[in-house]
């Protein structure tokens, strides 16, 4: 008990020294924190710019035969079926959601209006696959493709072909090649490609009467590198020249496409980014560390008078060297934390202002400042720790130097 | 009270300094001595030693009868605590307490309550009319008043040993004699002084001048300090 009145009666009279000590601290603490929710935005900012390609997505599409193969001739074209669907679903591990794709093309019109229009018969996972992203309304949906529902997803270039500004397309029917579809969604535009519409897999199905179809879409996962998707591609090929009877070494019989390109690209400059914020988050630590030592240092070297009179007046250097530290853990402590919050405030409100602005507009780059909890409190408690050791180390010359010197000390 | 036997002491630097050569003093329990030397005759050393801030080479050191030996440095901080009590030239007061708490601070490393604490140092202000100014600090009291803070800090924990270094160095000659007086009326009381000084006037007011040169004691001066003027000039 008058152990911490003596700690805090010492802090309270030398406010000066308190404030400043803490300040050093909390603003080494908020610069920390600030930067890094600031590294982070631009992580975010990076990656959802990125995350249209975020995933691997591989696409198989049909082509001719130019080898012969088994009796059969050149130009044969090879178009795939449900059974491939269930073989890539069921049977090959790295496969996670199928798309099959049809298509058709036309003009759509909605009264006097009309636009080209290329109308995919997708399933509701097309738009996980491929990202696509909704500005209205909703993408298909499982019952939507259950039911074969004539309901259409345009995209925004269609909308502004097809309706004034304003005016919201939501369950109006526009007609595609004599059939009259629901809109129930406005997707963003895929890259440069203008003009696609879609709609249910099985109403498209249904209509144009397919059960070849001429595109398939799905997403892997866990294939990191190069030479695991060579593999991958093999793999298919043969299997597919197996169940279509063509020459595995027949490039042109169907193409497979993947993302892999880019994503092992989107995938390196991820990794790039994220060690270039740790660096500099690293490179702030150590530099928060190196202004809170030093303060600490320099408070205890002005303390070495004090050490001295309390050392001729019987004081035990365990006990000198206990309140110091004390001393240094309470400062360090509550403007620790005080600039922790600060920090988190200023990284909050920051992100706000820029969500702010970013709304509305077509193009947004999504810098939000974000911060894992974990690492602002790991980062503070070793400020916490570095200050008081720096004050620990300092103090524990001082209270071995003889008191005479001590108390000459200038 | 106090006894030193052969006592040597050399500072070990670029060029070692032999600053005591075998000192033997003898102090009684109850006397009031002064020890007088020119700058670099070992005084200082000397009342570092006495005051167990200092450690030396060879010889015995005596305290109220304990060996004063390799002692550990908590054992050295209690005996200095409880028995010796410090005035300095420049005063030593801790900026930020207040007088009251200055003067209590020595009872805190004896781990007596804070209540008893205030309550003894105010009696110690008190006796040295200094009640008013308890609350006060070190930085709105004059000289004389802080040395009499800091005397009232020596005197606190009722110690059997005052060592004094220039107690009247840093303050003028008619405040000199004010603290002079009180230190001989401390003295009355029955407890042990021992005064550092390079001022004649003030070692005629007490009762043996140690004459310390070159490390060695030089001349012991026997003198009769109630048969000076008090009032006279210190300087």
């Amino acid at each position: 008990m008058d152990f911490w009145q003596e700690i805090f009666m010492a802090l309270s009279r030398n406010k000066l020294r308190t404030f400043l000590t803490g300040f050093a601290i909390s603003w080494g603490i908020f610069i920390l924190i600030v930067l890094l929710a600031a590294g982070n935005g631009l992580v975010n900012a990076v990656s959802s710019d990125f995350s249209d390609q975020s995933t691997n997505v591989y696409m198989i599409y049909s082509g001719e035969t130019s080898k012969p193969f088994k009796g059969h001739g050149v130009n044969r074209s090879i178009m795939f079926n449900d059974k491939d669907i269930r073989f890539l679903e069921t049977e090959v591990k790295n496969v996670g959601k199928v798309s099959p794709r049809i298509y058709r093309d036309g003009f759509a019109t909605f009264n006097d209006k009309s636009s080209s229009i290329f109308v995919s018969g997708v399933r509701p996972v097309f738009r996980d696959i491929n990202n696509v992203k909704m500005l209205e309304g909703r993408f298909i949906n499982e019952l939507d493709e259950k039911n074969s529902e004539k309901v259409i997803v345009i995209d925004e270039s269609v909308r502004d072909k097809l309706f004034d500004e304003g005016f919201s397309p939501l369950g109006q029917f526009v007609f595609v090649s004599g059939v009259a579809y629901r809109i129930v969604g406005v997707s963003k535009k895929m890259g440069d490609s203008n003009g696609n519409g879609y709609v249910p897999f099985s109403t498209l199905k249904t209509i144009t009467r397919q059960s070849q179809y001429w595109m398939l879409h799905f997403s892997v996962i866990g294939l990191e590198t190069k030479e695991d998707n060579e593999v991958f591609t093999e793999y298919l090929r043969t299997q597919l020249a197996h169940f279509h009877e063509f020459d595995p070494d027949d490039t042109s019989a169907v193409y497979i496409r993947s993302r892999q390109e880019e994503y092992l690209q989107t995938m390196k400059i991820f990794k790039t980014l994220q060690l270039f914020i740790w660096i500099i988050g690293f490179a702030m630590l150590i530099s928060g560390i190196v202004g809170v030592s030093n303060i600490m240092r320099i408070t205890v070297k002005e303390r070495t008078n004090e050490i001295g009179i309390r050392k001729a007046l019987g004081a035990k250097s365990r006990s000198i060297l206990a309140s110091i530290v004390t001393e240094s853990l309470i400062i360090t402590t509550i403007f620790g934390y005080i600039g922790m919050w600060l920090g988190m405030v200023v990284a909050e409100i920051g992100g706000g202002i820029l969500e702010k602005i970013q709304e509305g507009k077509s193009v947004t780059l999504n810098i939000v400042p974000t911060i894992d909890i974990r690492i602002v409190l790991m980062a503070t408690a070793l400020l916490i720790v570095c200050g008081v050791l720096a004050g620990f180390f300092p103090a524990r010359n001082a209270v071995k130097i003889k008191p005479i010197e001590a108390m000459n000390y200038r | 009270m106090i006894r030193l036997e052969k006592i040597n002491k050399t500072y070990f630097g670029a060029q070692p300094l032999h600053v005591l050569k075998g000192i033997d003093l003898h102090v009684e329990e109850g006397e009031m001595v002064s020890i007088m030397g020119a700058s670099g005759s070992g005084k200082s050393t000397l009342l570092n030693i006495l005051g167990i801030l200092d450690n030396y080479d060879s010889g015995d050191y005596y305290l109220n009868g304990r060996l004063v030996k390799d002692l550990s440095e908590n054992q050295a901080a209690d005996m200095r605590n409880r028995t010796i009590g410090f005035i300095f030239q420049s005063f030593n007061l801790i900026p930020f307490k207040t007088a009251m708490e200055n003067v209590a601070l020595p009872l805190y490393y004896q781990n007596v309550s804070r209540k008893k604490r205030n309550q003894l140092a105010m009696e110690y202000l008190e006796r040295f009319g200094l009640k008013e100014w308890a609350d006060h600090y070190p930085n709105e009291l004059s000289g004389g008043q802080k040395q009499r803070v800091s005397m009232a800090r020596a005197l606190v924990t009722q110690p059997k040993v005052i060592l004094a270094d220039e107690p009247t160095g840093a303050l003028d000659s008619k405040t000199s004699a004010e603290v002079m007086q009180i230190l001989r009326d401390v003295h009355q009381t029955g407890i042990t002084m021992v005064i550092v000084t390079h001022e004649r006037g003030i070692a005629i007011r007490t009762d043996k001048i140690i004459h310390l040169k070159d490390g060695v004691i030089e001349d012991i001066e026997i003198n009769n300090p109630d048969a000076i003027d008090l009032n006279s000039e210190i300087k």
